[in-house]
Order: structure tokens, then C-alpha cells, then sequence
């Protein structure tokens, strides 16, 4: 899984930690990585991934729907699933405010092993506002 | 000249938030490892 997962695009290094499960993806310099595909990635070598979070810094920014999200690349951003952190971010959308989150992006659902929908969009659950700038 | 570095100077302000915006760190947690 580890070289699966290190073939992926904007994957500077993978490390994996058979004794809990975990896995630790750092991202090239440039941050073009897309989680879909790492998810992805990660069923194809036939294990399930059952969580999977994140760390990024972006804007907030409201897409077509009026969803917060938090933008990452120009062409990427994770609209937020909503809750407390995500209410208190509503008056930084549209600003130059860069933001530093922690949150989940993905948990497998309760029940049987399933294939992971990738078309699907993620969202991404505020754990932590780590930095406002 | 000083228009070039003024106008440089904007550019970056424009830029500089966008290109700073990345995912830094990503962690799973997976089942049916070996």
C-alpha cells in the first residue's frame, strides 16, 4: 500500500504504521493532491480506509449551492459539513483571510465493507481551527 | 522602474494568498491491513 499510495500525484512520502493503522501522507511542496484519489488509491491495494483527515490552509469561500468551503487550490475546495467551527468561519467567506484547518474529510460508514464512492464529493468536518492569518 | 516594483509588489499580494493555500499534512486510519 505504502508504494500504491507514494505513486499518487503531489505524494512527497508515505508512512505506515501496521501496529495502529495509520497512515501518514505528506503532501509535495506544491499541495497538489488530490484525497479522492489517495482514498482511492488506498482501496485499490485492498485495504479500507476508515478515516481520513486533514490538515490545509486555504480561504473560505461560499460555492454555488451557498456552502462554506474551504478552498485550497484555485480549482479545489472541500465544502464544510456544517457545525460550530464552520458557523464561526461564515464571516471570513470572500475575504483574503487564510485559514488553517484540521478536520476529517472522510469516514467510513457503519456496516459492511464497501467500494468507495469517489464521484461522490468529500466534505470536510472542522475538527480544529488551527490559525487565522 | 519604480512602477515595475510597484507593480510586482501587487502582483504578489494578489498571488501570494492562493498560492500559499495547500493541504499540508493528511492522515488515515485504515482496516485489513497485513
Amino acid at each position: 500500500m505504502k508504494q500504491h499510495l507514494g505513486r499518487q500525484s503531489g505524494v512527497q512520502n508515505v508512512e505506515v504504521s501496521l501496529i495502529d493503522g495509520k497512515v501518514q501522507v505528506t503532501p509535495k511542496e506544491d499541495g497538489q493532491i488530490d484525497p479522492a484519489q489517495l482514498l482511492k488509491a488506498t482501496y485499490d491495494s485492498g485495504v479500507t480506509a476508515a478515516e481520513m483527515d486533514l490538515t490545509a490552509r486555504g480561504k473560505i469561500v461560499k460555492d454555488t449551492s451557498g456552502n462554506l468551503a474551504l478552498q485550497v487550490e484555485p480549482n479545489r475546495a472541500f465544502a464544510f459539513t456544517p457545525n460550530e467551527l464552520s458557523k464561526s468561519l461564515e464571516s471570513l467567506a470572500g475575504t483574503q483571510t487564510a485559514v488553517t484547518i484540521r478536520g476529517q474529510l472522510y469516514k467510513k460508514p457503519s456496516g459492511k465493507k464497501q467500494k468507495i464512492d469517489t464521484s461522490a464529493p468529500l466534505k470536510l468536518l472542522i475538527l480544529e481551527v488551527e490559525k487565522k492569518e | 522602474m519604480n512602477k515595475r516594483v510597484a507593480l510586482l509588489l501587487l502582483l504578489g499580494c494578489v498571488i501570494a494568498p492562493v498560492s500559499q493555500a495547500q493541504i499540508k499534512h493528511i492522515e488515515m486510519r485504515v482496516e485489513g491491513m497485513a
